[in-house]
């Protein structure tokens, strides 16, 4: 006979929480950094072989695409900032009370954008 | 103190050292990505720009092989793939960040 049981563990049987979400996005955006952070260090490389390398890579950086990157880059940044510090609380003990996981996991996840915006002006001298 | 203890806490010192340097850098990447050739080099050959990028990369490679070894751990279950996709890995995580600071060390403007 047929063995129908879900093979543990499975992502898709479980009902998404925000503690999930967040510690899902958590793994994500830190194996999304890594691959952020070698683009970068490319990045640094192109200036290391003169202004016509450097050039061609700021034609992507300045295209919609590049943009693109440059806000997730700070997003992705932001996201692992929060989430990290969440974590730090835990390891000192605080923060694991189920309501306040909850509350600290969407300040995690609104925070991240909010952090975004504020990042994006900040740099743009708009603010 | 055994392995998987010290692994435990050379993540949460990479982390501590991080955060402020990924905050400092996601500001600066804002204001310079879109400025000429001269003007990059400028910020990354003075400092602190140069020592705080240079501490950037060390600590976000170190942080980032310990962190995706943890997800090897978790999901790969072949161990020859494991010890594998480990070496990658590591191997990577000391390249990229030496060759990047020698690279940055003789940039000139």
């Amino acid at each position: 006979m047929e063995n129908k049981n879900p093979i543990s563990p499975h992502i898709q049987v479980y009902e998404w929480h925000i503690s999930s979400l967040v510690s899902i996005s958590h793994r994500i955006t830190g194996v999304i950094n890594i691959l952020f952070i070698t683009l970068i260090c490319f990045w640094v490389g192109s200036l290391f072989f003169g202004e016509t390398v450097y050039e061609l890579v700021q034609k992507i950086l300045l295209s919609s695409f590049g943009k693109f990157l440059i806000i997730s880059i700070i997003w992705s940044f932001s996201f692992q900032i929060l989430s990290e510090i969440r974590h730090l609380f835990w390891d000192m003990g605080y923060g694991f009370d189920l309501k306040v996981s909850k509350i600290t996991g969407l300040i995690v996840i609104l925070g991240s954008f909010l952090i975004t915006i504020l990042v994006y002006l900040l740099g743009k001298h708009i603010i | 103190m055994i392995n998987v203890t010290k692994k435990w806490l050379f993540l949460k010192i990479s982390s501590v050292i991080l955060i402020p340097l990924m905050l400092w850098f996601i500001i600066n990447l804002v204001s310079i990505y879109d400025k000429n050739y001269l003007e990059v080099v400028l910020f990354f050959t003075t400092q602190p720009s140069k020592f705080l990028f240079s501490f950037l990369v060390i600590f976000a490679f170190f942080y980032s092989a310990l962190n995706i070894s943890e997800i090897f751990e978790d999901y790969l279950h072949n161990e020859k793939i494991k010890n594998v996709a480990n070496k990658i890995l590591f191997l990577s995580a000391i390249v990229i960040p030496i060759l990047t600071i020698i690279m940055l060390l003789f940039l000139k403007v």
